[in-house]
């Protein structure tokens, strides 16, 4: 990848320098390279510790994440490789008005996703009503023909969503994607504050942040929303197990609600309940968050090769016997086409303009759309309407010729499993590099659950790209992760 | 509790003990072996020749050298080596891989132990130790590391049913070894005379003792005198000393008792009971006989026995 950035001037007040961010929207310091009024306190903060002293706590603060096997596996590397997901000691901060809109904007999104999924499995009166190409729904995978009419218990679908968030070189929050199926992620916006008030409580001093800790509460409140079962029911994680790159956080969700982690094997279909096999025999199952791919669920009704999954789940599912979350099928809502016509689906169910604006779209199925894609390769970043996790992308304005031939010619293929985006220089944190607070890029995973009310968790997963002048944020991609503190509003 | 967390509990206790067990017996061999080589070679070479018997199924790699010393190929082997799979860093793989699959199941203190204790020992293997002593120093330090998990379970971990499991796989990984250790030493110790070498005839039975873990224990009942018609019973018998094939069975026999519940008369409840009443309620009232290898190859059997009825009864639901 070229070298784009643009080192800006190098300032200083004491011991540690700082490099503003010259190109995009820097979140800590305005364009006269001050600090903005809500890291000044932040700032003056980090500038009381010597070199040294930052060090010692960084390190203090490595070894800590890898005694405790906070790890993730990477795919594609040798089998077993267990990294650390990277911490940056700087956290971000979100002042109090500005998280009032993302928290509404959230609220609304979410609220029309679920009103849309619903609609596409009960009636399509949005296909009917061309708000949406009935072709883009009905021929994705993610659409499940199998569930159609099939109504989940309190017509909940999208019980957690998490929903990305950059911010523009205008300072202006945007949607990039909705993430409806499983998203990953809020075991670290947990243990990142955990950490970070260990290694550097003064920070905190200064500063009226958010709890989170509640989370995985409010998680067991929204789940146990979402059952049938009259009274005491049992909800449990259903994980692919050891080997899956978000393992730690399926157990630390499962400790962290006490609720037990299961994998595919341990439960057993009969009589139209979900059982899990005990010490002391079967014992009843009413809820299941799931964090196994839809595809994986149930060999009996999706991939028949799955042995991560339970035969016959989805037959209790239709029969009312068992609620999962997210609701097999939901996944339709999240796929990178269906995000372009996200504006006019909030416009079609709420009646409202979309509070959170988002990045302009081509859509590969739409004719027009694919001829510009393809004159404008050098400029776009494309993506597959199926992958996720920054694999398979094609990042227009920094690839070789020869990247962009390859990459058109797979297009050319299946322009329908294409859509493109202008790049969007995602704003810059300061962020700890060698000695110096160095700008990095980030975005903002906020994470939201639809319970007996929709509610988000203030603040979210922070991902910063670590490497210079790079824009993925991906913790597969050499993404690293900060911790995210919304302020409370004082009055002021 | 999930069947499957339960399998996994009891082979994370199994492999933690085995990896101390192993750990022990090597420290000690490596001693008697430094201490006797120069005067009676061959007794320090069965020494190591024990290993295999009472680790069955090991596999040792051949020495890298020629010159390699008959020590280090065994320290080497039992300690370092993934390919072998009674090696203590195979064990303590085994007990994290457990562990990690039910990290829900523990406590952050026991995973923590657990994981520092591996990383340890993997650094270790990198740094490819081959002299004795700094295989000696790692063993000692991993020994360590070993008690800081077993104190961290102690600790921090509910008496609900998962301990019972975990509980289990040690005392049924301990009657196990200590019934492999005493098959393996006594008829040699048996037919050795006090004759010749006084000193290092007694050598071979404090290091019998300290290769179970109870030569304090033993000096505790019998003070500094080593006779073996009182080491054989008392490795056997003794109800205090925690590597006794009494107090390992009566181990097993409470676990089981705790996780069937009151009147369990199951398998696994039977073969342990008939078990300890053997060796405890024996019908000569003089211990004549004691530690003959015919009982020992019948707690070997037995816990075999026992392994597969729990597995039958618990782990495959």
């Amino acid at each position: 990848m070229a070298a784009r950035r643009l080192r800006g001037p190098v300032i200083s007040w004491g011991a540690v320098k700082w490099v503003p961010e010259t190109r995009a929207y820097d979140e800590a310091f305005d364009r006269t390279a001050a600090p903005r009024p809500h890291y000044r306190a932040l700032v003056g903060a980090l500038e009381s510790f010597t070199l040294s002293e930052i060090d010692r706590r960084e390190r203090l603060q490595k070894i800590s994440l890898v005694d405790q096997g906070i790890t993730f596996t990477v795919y594609g590397e040798k089998e077993g490789i267990e990294r650390i997901f990277p911490f940056d000691f700087v956290p971000r901060i979100i002042t109090a008005r500005e998280w009032e809109r993302i928290e509404a904007g959230l609220i609304q999104r979410v609220t029309a996703l679920n009103l849309f999924i619903a609609d596409i499995y009960q009636d399509q009166k949005c296909l009917k009503d061309r708000v949406i190409p009935a072709e883009l729904i009905l021929s994705r995978k993610e659409y499940k023909r199998e569930l159609l009419r099939v109504v989940p218990p309190r017509q909940i679908y999208t019980h957690v969503v998490g929903t990305d968030l950059i911010r523009n070189d205008a300072g202006e929050f945007l949607i990039l994607e909705d993430n409806c199926r499983c998203p990953s992620g809020v075991s670290y916006v947990l243990e990142n504050r955990n950490l970070l008030t260990r290694v550097f409580p003064e920070l905190f001093t200064r500063y009226p942040v958010r709890p989170i800790r509640d989370y995985p509460r409010l998680l067991l409140d929204t789940l146990l929303w979402s059952s049938r079962a009259s009274e005491n029911p049992v909800a449990v994680v259903l994980t692919p197990g050891i080997h899956n790159s978000a393992y730690f956080e399926h157990s630390f969700l499962a400790r962290e609600m006490g609720v037990f982690l299961v994998e595919g094997h341990d439960l057993i279909v009969e009589d139209s309940h979900v059982y899990m096999r005990t010490t002391h025999g079967r014992q009843r199952v009413d809820v299941i968050y799931r964090r196994v791919d839809e595809d994986f669920l149930d060999p009996l009704t999706f991939r028949r090769d799955s042995m991560l999954g339970v035969p016959g789940l989805v037959n209790v599912y239709r029969e009312g016997n068992v609620a999962i979350a997210n609701a097999p099928g939901a996944g339709v809502a999240d796929d990178k086409a269906v995000y372009a016509y996200m504006p006019a689906i909030i416009k079609y169910y709420l009646d409202q303009e979309p509070l959170l604006g988002q990045v302009p779209t081509y859509v590969g199925l739409r004719g027009g759309d694919f001829a510009y894609m393809r004159e404008h390769l050098t400029e776009l970043v494309v993506k597959t309407t199926g992958d996720s996790g920054g694999y398979n992308m094609l990042m227009g304005p920094f690839a070789s010729r020869k990247e962009i031939d390859a990459y058109a010619a797979q297009m050319k293929k299946a322009p329908g499993n294409f859509i493109a985006q202008p790049l969007i220089e995602l704003s810059a944190h300061p962020t700890w590099i060698d000695g110096t607070f160095e700008p990095r890029r980030i975005d903002l995973r906020p994470f939201i659950l639809y319970g007996e009310t929709v509610r988000v968790l203030p603040g979210g997963l922070t991902r910063v790209a670590l490497r210079a002048g790079s824009y993925v944020v991906n913790s597969s991609q050499g993404g690293g992760s900060k911790d995210t503190w919304v302020l409370a509003d004082r009055g002021a | 509790m999930l069947s499957r967390v339960a399998a996994a509990l009891y082979w994370m206790g199994r492999y933690l003990e085995r990896a101390e067990n192993v750990t022990r017996l090597l420290l000690v061999t490596e001693d008697f072996s430094s201490e006797t080589q120069g005067l009676a070679e061959q007794l320090a070479q069965a020494a190591w020749k024990d290993l295999l018997a009472i680790l069955p199924s090991a596999q040792l790699a051949p020495p890298v050298s020629a010159f390699a010393s008959m020590s280090q190929t065994y320290l080497a082997g039992f300690f370092l080596d993934l390919g072998n799979h009674q090696s203590v860093i195979y064990a303590l793989r085994r007990a994290r891989e457990n562990a990690r699959s039910v990290r829900e199941a523990l406590t952050v203190e026991v995973f923590l132990a657990l994981n520092e204790t591996f990383r340890t020992l993997e650094a270790h293997s990198r740094r490819g130790l081959s002299d004795p002593p700094s295989l000696r120093d790692a063993l000692v330090s991993t020994h360590k590391g070993l008690f800081t998990i077993g104190g961290a379970i102690e600790q921090t971990f509910p008496r609900d049913e998962g301990w019972f499991f975990l509980k289990l796989g040690e005392a049924l990984e301990r009657v196990y070894r200590t019934a492999l250790v005493l098959r393996a030493k006594l008829p040699g110790l048996a037919a050795a005379e006090p004759r010749g070498d006084v000193a290092l005839y007694y050598t071979q039975w404090r290091t019998l003792l300290r290769a179970l873990g109870s030569l304090e224990n033993y000096r505790r009942s019998y003070g500094a005198r080593l006779e073996p018609e009182l080491v054989v019973p008392f490795l056997m018998l003794d109800p205090h000393t925690s590597h006794s094939l009494r107090y390992g069975l009566e181990a097993v026999r409470d676990c089981l008792g705790r996780i069937g519940g009151a009147g369990d008369t199951t398998t696994t409840g039977r073969l342990i009971g008939r078990l300890h009443a053997d060796l405890c309620y024996r019908d000569e009232p003089s211990q004549a006989g004691i530690g003959d290898p015919v009982f020992l190859d019948r707690v070997v059997d037995t816990m075999a026995q026992v392994h597969d009825a729990l597995d039958a009864q618990y782990f495959a639901t």
